[in-house]
């Protein structure tokens, strides 16, 4: 066990030594940054006040550190799942390209703990840097507008929340580790076409298309019969932490829909790793 | 095929066929595509020995050695090493094996140390003390904290050795491991495939198509052509069976009426040309023609190159096939 372990974290020291990891975590920091300076302007800052105090809430008090963490995290939902597609297109495919899984495939490892490790780290890798995201917004957003209740705004899923510091960091925490869970379905599916002949940037490109066209299906009103089976649809399941009562049932289901598409995900993959020649 | 002209056994091979083989492939067959890549390939590789496998580019080399190394699943036959089939018990097989291709691939933006660490890992956890040692052996104890990306072409084949005899493999697959070396590069590596194979008793099996390399490395060889062995034996076998002779003398139609009537030996090839057998002494057929009249002006020994021994057998096999 202490040998997986071992080559668990070799995988992860090659996915976070990579010039890739750091120029990427600097971008989101940036972005972050971007999204603090543009909630400076006035206009912005109205938008935002109006909102919230149509509700009957005093604005001030939830223009804070959490809430900016918030709106910072979800400004970067897009750029995280190109970020996360490239990463999963690159696990397979940029070694076999690279040469350096034949130098792996010398050794008596198996092609199936090998895929397992690879994907293990991957999903480690999702979930570290949604940490990233959410701890760096947070530290950015309490340095510039300090500690305060939270306001969450996502009229998609109707959610429209307000909580008091402590309880909107206990919020804002698990919203953290729901929203790296939904995440996963990116890593996975770009893992799988990772699994299959092609280029690292084909398996990046088909990981986005499919995304963006769940999302483009999901909010076409004829499929509002069928908007339980898009993708899209169940990973914004993670916007539910912030209702007032957490709809459990409904999250564990779509939640249960994303495991279960990102272990097919992930069989489909290995079945054509395991039967594939690699040969220069 | 080739190899034993005489169909008699000598006494290596009698020692061989004894010694227990480091690598077995039995009847391998493989197509890429419909394109028959390996065709029905068989060898033996004796513990212990460099043995080269010739061939030129795509005559299957790599993909033999891609079946050994369960990269590659054959649509035929299986591969042995050390008496366990790679097909079907490949983490045991390929447990004391090491490998490295033409150009070895590290990751970069990792230090060689860092590289060791992780292909390592895919066998075994090797102790930091193990590893310098055979850091140590191939030359990079200064350099091995550097990243590899800024290594040069023969220390990345040397780092590349290193990581094929860690842990402590018995059996190192070389698929043209001198590409891109400079003359220098290439004799130091060189060297160290000896070295490594006298003082460990480390058996390689060197792939290259580069017949001059392969001839002062290995002992033995096999020669692939179009997926087909055409030759397996010793060079001294390769050579042997076409040493040639030519004879200027004054009159060749009564020295060639001398020399039919000499056992083992083939008269033609144009005027003056003698092909060899067996045990045969140029000196005998010398004084044959002395004692026939024949007034003989020169004797000048025709062996042919290797490179044209190896042209011709590949020209053959590929006639016929």
């Amino acid at each position: 066990m202490s040998l997986f372990f071992f080559q668990l974290r070799s995988e992860l020291i090659k996915l976070f030594a990579r010039k890739r990891t750091h120029i990427g975590f600097g971008a989101f920091f940036a972005v972050e940054l971007l999204v603090l300076a543009l909630f400076q302007i006035d206009k912005v800052q109205k938008a935002y006040r109006g909102l919230v105090e149509r509700a009957g809430f005093g604005s001030e008090h939830y223009f804070s550190g959490l809430t900016m963490g918030m709106i910072i995290v979800m400004s970067t939902g897009l750029l995280t799942m190109l970020f996360l597609a490239l990463v999963g297109g690159d696990v397979i495919a940029k070694e076999v390209e690279d040469g350096t899984l034949r130098m792996a495939l010398c050794r008596p490892i198996s092609r199936l703990r090998l895929l397992v490790i690879k994907y293990l780290a991957c999903v480690i890798y999702t979930f570290l840097l949604v940490l990233f995201i959410g701890c760096s917004a947070l530290a950015v957003g309490l340095m510039r507008h300090g500690t305060g209740g939270l306001f969450v705004y996502a009229p998609e899923q109707q959610v429209f929340a307000l909580f008091e510091w402590h309880d909107g960091l206990i919020r804002y925490s698990g919203a953290l580790l729901t929203y790296s869970l939904s995440f996963v379905s990116v890593t996975s599916l770009a893992f799988m076409l990772s699994c299959f002949n092609m280029k690292p940037s084909a398996a990046t490109i088909v990981t986005l298309t499919f995304f963006v066209i769940d999302f483009i299906f999901y909010h076409f009103p004829y499929f509002n019969g069928i908007k339980d089976w898009f993708v899209t649809k169940n990973m914004a399941t993670w916007v539910f932490t912030f209702q007032e009562k957490v709809p459990w049932q409904q999250m564990c289901e779509d939640y249960a829909y994303l495991f279960g598409l990102d272990a097919t995900l992930v069989v489909i993959g290995a079945a054509v790793f395991l039967s594939r020649d690699f040969k220069s | 095929m080739r190899g034993d002209p005489t169909g008699k056994l000598r006494a290596d091979q009698l020692r061989n066929a004894s010694t227990p083989s480091m690598i077995e492939l039995r009847d391998l067959q493989k197509s890429f595509q419909g394109k028959l890549a390996l065709h029905g390939l068989s060898l033996r590789v004796p513990r212990g020995e460099i043995f080269g496998l010739l061939g030129h580019n795509g005559a299957g080399k790599s993909t033999t050695l891609g079946i050994m190394l369960g990269q590659v699943h054959p649509d035929e036959g299986e591969a042995l090493i050390d008496g366990i089939s790679v097909q079907k018990q490949r983490a045991q097989a390929l447990s004391r094996t090491g490998a490295i291709f033409e150009a070895p691939r590290f990751y970069d933006y990792l230090s060689g140390w860092r590289n060791l660490e992780i292909f390592t890992s895919y066998s075994e956890r090797v102790p930091a003390p193990k590893m310098a040692e055979v850091v140590d052996i191939v030359g990079l104890t200064d350099r091995i904290e550097d990243k590899v990306g800024v290594y040069s072409q023969g220390m990345r084949q040397r780092l590349g050795l290193a990581q094929a005899l860690l842990p402590a493999n018995e059996l190192v697959l070389l698929d043209e491991p001198t590409n891109g070396l400079d003359p220098e590069g290439i004799h130091e590596m060189r060297l160290l495939i000896q070295r490594l194979n006298r003082e460990r008793g480390i058996t390689v099996l060197f792939c290259s198509h580069l017949l001059a390399e392969v001839e002062q490395l290995c002992d033995r060889v096999a020669i692939l052509n179009q997926g087909r062995k055409v030759f397996d034996g010793r060079w001294s076998d390769l050579r042997g069976e076409k040493s040639r002779v030519r004879f200027e003398v004054d009159d060749w139609g009564k020295a060639s009426a001398l020399l039919a009537t000499v056992p083992h030996i083939t008269v033609g090839g144009g005027a003056g040309f003698v092909s060899l057998g067996e045990n045969v002494e140029v000196a005998d057929l010398v004084a044959r023609l002395v004692q026939g009249g024949v007034r003989i002006n020169a004797v000048e020994p025709q062996r042919r190159s290797l490179e044209e021994i190896y042209l011709s057998i590949t020209h053959d096999s590929a006639t016929v096939s």
